[in-house]
Formats: structure tokens, sequence, C-alpha cells
């Protein structure tokens, strides 16, 4: 059996550790093709350097082969990575098939090559060589798929723009899978010639690149065996039908590809997504004990945020003129203002995502420039909520919230791959901080669920955790409470305020100018980009200018609302008496809309 | 959960079950069951059936060869079967134009008993796969490999078809010969090995006959538009144009060639040895040059009745892959009757020892290399048809 085996085992493995080349890329949510190329050039490159003999006696040539191959395929992607790593999706690919045509092309006129006729290479690699190596490379992408890093390839898939936010480093980690994946690429390449004795350019062509795409995605991706399960599948089939009787002929491969067509229908996961995944990264850890150290915020009364003359334009347009901000430690500051006032452009400055175009800012120590960089902003402390929902919908509750921790908790993947105790610890520590947020805004319940199923106000919530998960000092939530109704709406102003007396800072802008009233220390209105009117809510809801911006734009449903909120109900009266309530604590303001069971009241307070 | 781990497990060993179970089939087949017979030559008999399999093309970019060799090959076991005493059963592989599947497919045949092999379709496949047959001593026979290097990979490799180092120097003798040709200019595809021999092989050539090369002109096997090159060939007045390309550029070539005016003669390479060419370029094939193996016009008594018997059977001009497989069976049944044996090591013995033996290729040897020696023909397209060059 091993004997007349042994090559269909050995090829097995060959293509298995091929596909997680593409693995690598795809679990950041990346398409690249370029991998044959960088085998190729592997390969080629090392029948220059492989000795005859074992180099100093010891070393075998072989593993001077797969070190050399390896760094020739980190170094091309590396390099490859530097212009190509900022496009995306389909751009990303016809780059990286381009280079890999480019090889080929370069090989196939290299005297060194032997061109198209091909090289020779010594039998060196069999069936233990090929499964030892496929082993090591699953192995290493098992322990990456729990580890920080991993979470962050997984944030990265899912939506880049809130991973910056998170504090990831998207370039440096698009370009860590971009390279992980051509070590990978080396290696196979290495193997392959090693194995099958001989290797010309032509053989590492787009067909084979789609090949291993095809291997990897029938495989999934949403488990390390993907894989290896992907390349027992597409390799055995034809073996299986020679061992059926099934004659030679074009009536195989129409076979292989009506089941490769079933498992791509019904299996949208691909082959990994029959088995069970593990269910312990969706439970949570409720004992406090377990959360770990973390250090001190900002004194209260701390400036955070100063922001002098900010402005932003597109063209013509002034988006935002003019601004400025002061944000204090454990302080909540509103910002309100009709559809179209700057508000978002305000806050997208605040958090680095847009550079100023006019005005000089700092946040958290750090100037407001064109070089800014969100996750730079992110890891100093800074997290936000987004208008429109940016969750990492495929990832279960808790898991989003464990990427949100992304600053806080340390790098486990090398500890990991040493099953080192410090890394189960730090990843308990994680999860101890992520399942602390959830409870406190009331998901404790849902941890497991995929977020992209949840409520549109539980996703509202689960955002707002999130973002608490990476212990920031200053928040900036952008609409919170849309969607949400008067009960929700209470409870969420009742959290906020629990954050501000904790030490964080707040920054939320709402359309539910009640809430605002009721929740914030301070008020800013924003209309045309320009602010109209600043100060202690009861000034903000006395202002005429307030209600006018309000009036002025109606037509709009939030805006209509909100210009019904500051004039309809007695406009002054409200103000004295919620100012009143205000001074009472929180607690009194939303005592009539409360549920009296206080099911939001925080459990948690740190 | 469980539960489906449970089955899944049961799955997976029950497809692994399958595998195992379907290979019982021992390694050396070909021993204890009267493989060899009594008697030599024409008088060996064989009781038990000789196990010859084939490895070709039959799907992927290869399958049009594929697809010739097999319809020879099954015509060739039909015919030897007539003949009494030693019957042939034939089981033809598909390596699907993929080394990978070749070396697999390679690994079955061995192990299912095979006496020799013949195959791959493809000389890159070659290499990759006869090391294996060489390992576990088994006879393999190319018949359509013409790369060099294919039979230095052992002493149990063997091919019938003739590489482009033996043809193409007498293309080119007859062609300086009849038509007096002193400057050329060569243009190949160097991104095909066959091609890029068949290039080499075209430069050694042309300098032993002592012609110019005014420029060496490369492109893509891929390429389709060749104006531009051929603008530049006219331009440097050669006597002729040498191409060594696959039957793909052939076409375009020799008709863009003809379009803007490039009267002289072109001398092709082997991929320029098919029907297509002629029915592709039409008119403007008139006057391309090409050595070959193998001729339909050969008047060769074996290969007429070849002809006749293979457009019957399958309603389809025979080609130079179909007659080189017949001929690849016709010389495998001289070794076997030879040793009167059909063990690897009496086939091995046998094919070491072919000389001038006579088959559609006309008078074959091996010569001690294991390469076959035989007259190749160098025709001329003449009135749509090709015709020995005179």
């Amino acid at each position: 059996m091993l004997v007349e085996y042994s090559s269909l085992i050995t090829l097995i493995a060959l293509t298995a550790i091929l596909a997680f080349s593409f693995y690598a890329v795809l679990i950041a949510g990346q398409l690249s093709l370029a991998q044959l190329g960088l085998a190729s050039l592997a390969a080629f490159t090392s029948s220059l350097v492989v000795p005859d003999e074992p180099l100093f006696g010891f070393i075998p040539p072989l593993a001077v082969g797969i070190v050399f191959g390896m760094c020739v395929g980190i170094l091309a992607a590396f390099i490859l990575g530097l212009p190509v790593i900022r496009l995306r999706g389909v751009f990303l690919a016809i780059a990286t098939l381009a280079f890999g045509e480019m090889v080929r092309i370069f090989l196939i006129n290299q005297t060194w090559t032997n061109g198209a006729q091909g090289l020779g290479f010594p039998k060196l690699v069999g069936i233990e060589v090929a499964w030892i190596a496929l082993i090591v490379v699953a192995y290493w992408f098992w322990r990456l798929s729990g580890s920080r890093m991993g979470r962050a390839f997984a944030a990265i898939r899912e939506d880049e723009l809130a991973a910056t936010t998170m504090g990831i480093n998207v370039a440096r980690y698009r370009m860590a899978s971009f390279v992980i994946a051509g070590a990978v690429a080396g290696l196979y390449g290495v193997l392959l010639a090693y194995f099958s004795r001989f290797a010309d350019p032509n053989e590492f062509s787009f067909t084979a690149a789609v090949d291993g795409l095809v291997t990897a995605v029938v495989g999934g991706v949403t488990l390390f065996v993907g894989p290896l399960l992907g390349s027992v599948f597409l390799s055995v089939l034809p073996e299986l039908q020679r061992l059926l009787g099934i004659n030679a002929g074009w009536i195989r491969p129409t076979i292989s590809g009506v089941l490769l067509l079933v498992v791509i229908l019904f299996l949208p996961g691909g082959l990994s997504g029959l088995i069970p995944r593990r269910k312990s990264a969706k439970r949570l850890v409720a004992n406090p004990a377990l959360r770990p150290d973390l250090p001190a915020l900002p004194a209260p009364g701390t400036e955070l945020v100063s922001l002098q003359g900010i402005g932003k334009s597109y063209g013509g347009v002034h988006a935002v003129r003019s601004v400025d901000l002061s944000v204090q430690a454990g302080e909540v500051l509103g910002l309100i203002g009709p559809n179209g006032a700057g508000k978002t452009t305000l806050v997208n400055m605040v958090t680095g995502l847009t550079p100023p175009s006019t005005g000089t800012g700092v946040v958290l120590g750090a100037a407001l420039t064109a070089g800014t960089k969100a996750h730079r902003l992110a890891q100093s402390g800074v997290a936000r909520t987004f208008q429109q929902i940016k969750l990492f919908n495929r990832l279960s509750a808790l898991e989003n919230v464990l990427v949100g921790g992304y600053r806080i908790t340390h790098d486990t993947l090398l500890r990991r791959l040493l099953f080192l105790p410090s890394a189960r610890r730090f990843e308990r520590e994680a999860v101890a901080m992520a399942s602390a947020q959830l409870i406190r805004v009331g998901l404790g319940d849902k941890a497991a669920n995929a977020a992209g199923d949840l409520s549109y106000g539980d996703q509202r919530r689960l955002e707002i955790a999130r973002a608490l998960a990476s212990h920031p000092s200053l928040l900036v939530l952008d609409e919170p409470a849309a969607g949400m109704n008067h009960v929700e709406a209470g409870r969420l102003s009742e959290l906020i305020r629990s954050l501000a007396a904790d030490g964080i800072a707040v920054l939320v802008i709402e359309h539910n100018v009640r809430m605002m009233l009721a929740t914030c220390d301070r008020i800013m209105v924003l209309n045309f980009g320009e602010v109209i009117a600043s100060g202690k809510p009861a000034d903000i809801a006395r202002d005429p200018k307030v209600l006018e911006a309000y009036l002025g734009s109606a037509g709009n449903d939030a805006d209509v609302e909100a210009a019904s909120v500051l004039a309809a109900e007695n406009l002054a009266e409200v103000a004295v008496e919620l100012a009143r309530e205000h001074e009472q604590g929180p607690d009194a303001v939303i005592g009539d809309d409360a549920e009296p069971n206080g099911a939001a009241e925080p459990e948690d307070k740190r | 959960m469980r539960k489906k781990l449970f089955s899944a497990a049961v799955c997976g060993s029950a497809l692994l079950l399958a595998i195992t179970g379907c290979s019982t089939t021992s390694g050396n087949g070909t021993k204890d069951d009267g493989a060899t017979g009594s008697g030599t030559g024409a008088d060996c008999v064989i009781k038990s059936a000789v196990p010859i399999s084939a490895a070709f093309s039959l799907t992927g970019a290869a399958a049009q060869y594929g697809a010739s060799q097999k319809n020879a090959l099954e015509l060739a076991v039909e015919d030897l079967n007539k003949v009494g005493g030693v019957t042939y059963e034939l089981t033809v592989e598909d390596d699907a134009t993929d080394p990978k599947q070749a070396i697999q497919v390679f690994d079955t045949l061995i192990a299912s008993g095979a006496a020799v092999i013949i195959g791959p379709t493809l000389s890159n496949t070659a290499k990759q796969t006869n090391p294996i047959a060489q390992d576990a001593k088994v006879p393999v026979l190319g018949v359509s490999n013409t790369a060099a290097g294919i039979t230095e990979i052992g002493d149990y490799i063997f091919r019938d078809s003739l590489t482009e180092d033996a043809v193409i120097p007498q293309t080119i003798k007859a062609a300086v010969e009849t038509l007096d040709v002193k400057k050329v200019v060569v243009m190949y595809s160097n991104d095909d090995a066959f091609t890029e021999s068949g290039y080499q092989a075209f430069a050694a050539a042309l300098k032993d006959e002592g012609v110019d090369i005014a420029d060496t002109l490369t492109f893509s096997k891929a390429d389709t538009d060749f104006r531009a090159l051929l603008n530049k060939a006219k331009k440097s007045d050669a006597d002729a144009i040498v191409v060594s390309g696959l039957i793909d550029a052939a076409v375009p070539l020799v008709t863009q060639a003809r379009e803007i005016g490039i009267d002289t003669p072109i001398i092709g390479g082997n991929g320029f040895n098919s029907p297509a060419l002629i029915k592709g370029a039409g008119k403007a094939a008139e006057g391309v040059i090409v050595g070959a193996a193998w001729n339909s016009a050969s008047d060769n008594e074996q290969n007429v009745k070849f002809i006749e018997d293979y457009t019957a059977k399958f309603d389809a001009a025979p080609d130079q892959f179909s007659a080189q497989a017949y001929a690849g069976l016709q010389i495998i049944d001289h070794a076997v009757r030879a040793e009167c044996s059909a063990e690897r090591e009496a086939i091995k013995a046998g094919l070491g020892d072919i000389t001038d033996v006579p088959t559609v290729l006309g008078d074959v040897s091996l010569n001690e290399n294991r390469d076959a020696v035989h007259d190749a023909l160098v025709q001329v397209v003449k009135d749509g048809k090709f015709a020995i060059l005179e």
C-alpha cells in the first residue's frame, strides 16, 4: 500500500502545504496569486546553493535548501508586498498574478535554470519529509488561530477600518500575512522540486496557482485543517475514480468538477465547515480576579483632546471650519447638530481617520497631522464606534470584543507555539477582560452568537463593548442610540454616565436630543461645519440659534424630532428641570422611563 | 459533537479502507504465472497475457496527442494479438497533462505489475516519471519524447521517437543541398522545452553545414502576431527562415510571413509536422520544409496498411504520434518474442537488442544510448500535401 501510494500520499502533503500558503493570505482577507511565482523562485535558486554533501558534515543538503528557499520566499514576498500591499481584492489578485508571470518569464530566460527545458534535482524528499513539513506548517497555523495575531488577521478580513480603530496596524499585518505566505510557498517550491526530481518554470503557472487557490477554498479558511482536507479531497478524487474502474478520459475530470461544484455550492465554509468548532473561545470568564492589571486612566479633569481652529474641506466644501474643542478625562461631551453639520467629520479627525486641512490638535499627546495613523491613536487610548455599525460580522460577539482588547493584550503566538503556561494565562486574561465588557453592556448571554446575527440594538451595544475592551482613555460614540427605543436609550445614558464616572472621557454624537441633554456634561452644537453653541445642556436647550438650526433644516425625520424636543416640550422648563435632576445624579434623570428591574445596571464598576 | 466526530472518524477510516482494500494486487504479478514461454521469435508462445501499460495525456493541454497515441496502441494490440502465441493486455491511464498526476499513475502502473510502460506523452513529464520506473526496474518506452536527457535517466528508459537532434541535421542538410541556402534567420519560442531544444539542434546543424545565421529572434509559444519579427527577418535578406515552434505558432507565422511578402522557404522543426499546418495556412504553407520521423506519404508497406486500418477504425487520419505509438508496440513485441518472456528484465534486455526491426516508421534500431535510429523524412508542402523533398 505504502509503495503503491507513496507518491499520492507525498503529493497530498505537498499540495496541502501549497494550500496553506494561500490560506495564510486568505485568513487576512487578501487574494494573492503570487504563491507559485514565489515557489518557483525558491525552487530554482535553491538549486544553486544546495550542496551535494552534508554541510559541515551534519547539516543535510535538504535542510539547507528548505531554509534558503523559505528565506527567498520571505524576501521576495516582502519586496513584492511593498508596492502591492495597498491594493485590495481583484486588483491585488491581478498584480500578484502578474508577478507570477514575470517570475516565470524571468526564469525561462536565465541560463542557470536551463530555460524551458527545466532543471533536474536529486530526490531528497519522500513521504516522511513531506509530512513532517506539513505537520510543522499545520501546527504553526493551529497555534496562530487562537493568538492575538490570528485574531488581528480575522479582524482585518472582516473589516479593515474597524480593525484600524482597534489599534491594529493593518498595513503591517497584511504584510505579515504576505510574508508568511511567501515562506510557506518557498517551502512548497523546494519540497516539490526535490520530490519530483525535475522542475521547469512552466510548471509554476497560473493554472497551478488556481489549483492551489481552489484547494485552499475547498478546504475552507475557517479552520487550520482546511488546506489538508482540500488537498486530500482533490488528490484522492482521481485516484478513487481509477480504483472504481472509471475509464481514463474526459469523464473523470467531469466527475471531479461536479463534486467540486457540489462542495462549493453546499459548503460555503469549505470542507472544514463540516467539523464542529471548539466552543471554548465562546465561553465567558466572569471571575473578576482573572482580569489583567491595567494602567490607571488619566486623572479626571486632565485635558485629553485639545483642538484649535481645526477644519476640513473637500475641494470647495467646508465640512468643518475652525472648530476649537477640548475634552477632559471623566466628562461627557455631546456633539449635536442637524444632519450634514460635520459632526462625524470632526470625530473622524479626532480619531485619526481623517487628517485635518487646517488648524492644530493634540489627542492623548499625539499631534493631529496628515501623517497621524488611526491605529496609533487607538494604541494610545482612543476607542470609537461607528455611525454605520462596523462589527466583525462572522466572528462571535466575544471574539469581537477580544479583538477590541488588542491594545491591552500580549501577542501570544510564540508562547502558544511553545505551549508556555503564560500563553494560557494571557489568553484567559484577555477573555476575562472581554467578558466583563460584554456583561457590562448586557450581552453576557449572547457571547457565542455571531455578531452579524444580533439585533440592531445589540449590535450597537456590542460595538461599545468592543471599544471598551481596549481600556480607552477617550471613547468616541457616533450615534450610539440610533435605532434604540426610550428604554434602551435610557440604559445607554446610564452606561455612559458610569463610564465617565470611571474616568473615561466620552465624546458622543447623537440625534436623540433629550438623551443628550440628560447625559452630557457639556454640549457643542455644530451647523454647517461651525460651532453655533457650546456649554452646559441647560444653556444649549435655551439657545434660540440651536432651535433655529434644527427648524431650518426640516424635512428630515431626525431633525424634526430633535426640533420638537427642543421646541414643543416647553423648552426652557424642560431644560431647567433636567438640569436640576442632573445634579441629583444620573439615575434620577431616567427614573421616569427606565424599567424598575435595573437590568442595565452595570454589574462590575471598576 | 462527539457523535459528529465519531461519524467523521468512521467515514475517514472507510475511505482509507477503500484505498487499501483495492490495492491488493501484488507488485510482482509477472513472476509466477507463466510469464516465460517457450520458443523464440515468431514461434514464441506465452500462456498468460502480457500486461502492457501506457500513461498518456488523455485530458488537459496535450489531450489531442494522447488521444491518437491511445487509438494507435489499441489498434496495435488488436493486430498483434491476431498473430498468435503472445497476447497483450493493454491498460491506458491518463496523466491529465499534469506531472504530479503522472507520478501517481506510474506508481499505480508499476504496482499493478506492468511488464513495460509506454509513455508519457510529454518530455517534461517523462523527466519526473521515468526515474520512478528506473528505481523500480521497470522498462519504459517513450513514443513521443524528443527532448534531450530522457534516456540518460537510466538503463531501463528507451524511446522510439527520433529526437530533434536526429531529425534536424537531416532536414538542414537536405535543404542546403536542394535549395542552396547560405544565410538564414532563425526564429524560435524560448518558453517551451521542445522548441528550445529544437532551436539548439538547428543552431548546431546550421553551423555544421556552414550556413550563416543573420539573426536569431525569439517569441513566446502563446504569441499569435509575428509581423514585427517577420519584418525584421525580411530586412536581413536571408535565403530561408528557420523556425522552431509549435503548431499553434506555425500557422499564423507562416500565413503572416507570406502576407508581408516573404517568399523564401520556411524550414520548420517537428512542431510543423502536422496536417493542421496545411489546413490552417492553406496556400501560404506551400514551400514549407519540415523534417519528420514519419510521413503519411511514405510508401512503406506496413505504413500504408496502418493508415488504412487506422482510418477505418477511428474515422480519422493517423498522425506522427499514432505512428510512433504503433511502432512502439511493434518494437516491444519484438523484444518480448526475442527472449520469449514477459518479465521486465527480459523485455529490458530485448529492447537493448533492437536492430533494424521493420515497423510503420521503417526499419528501427535502438542505439547504445537507447535512442531510436531510423531515417528521417524531409518533406516539403507541395500542392496542399506533404511530399518528399527531392
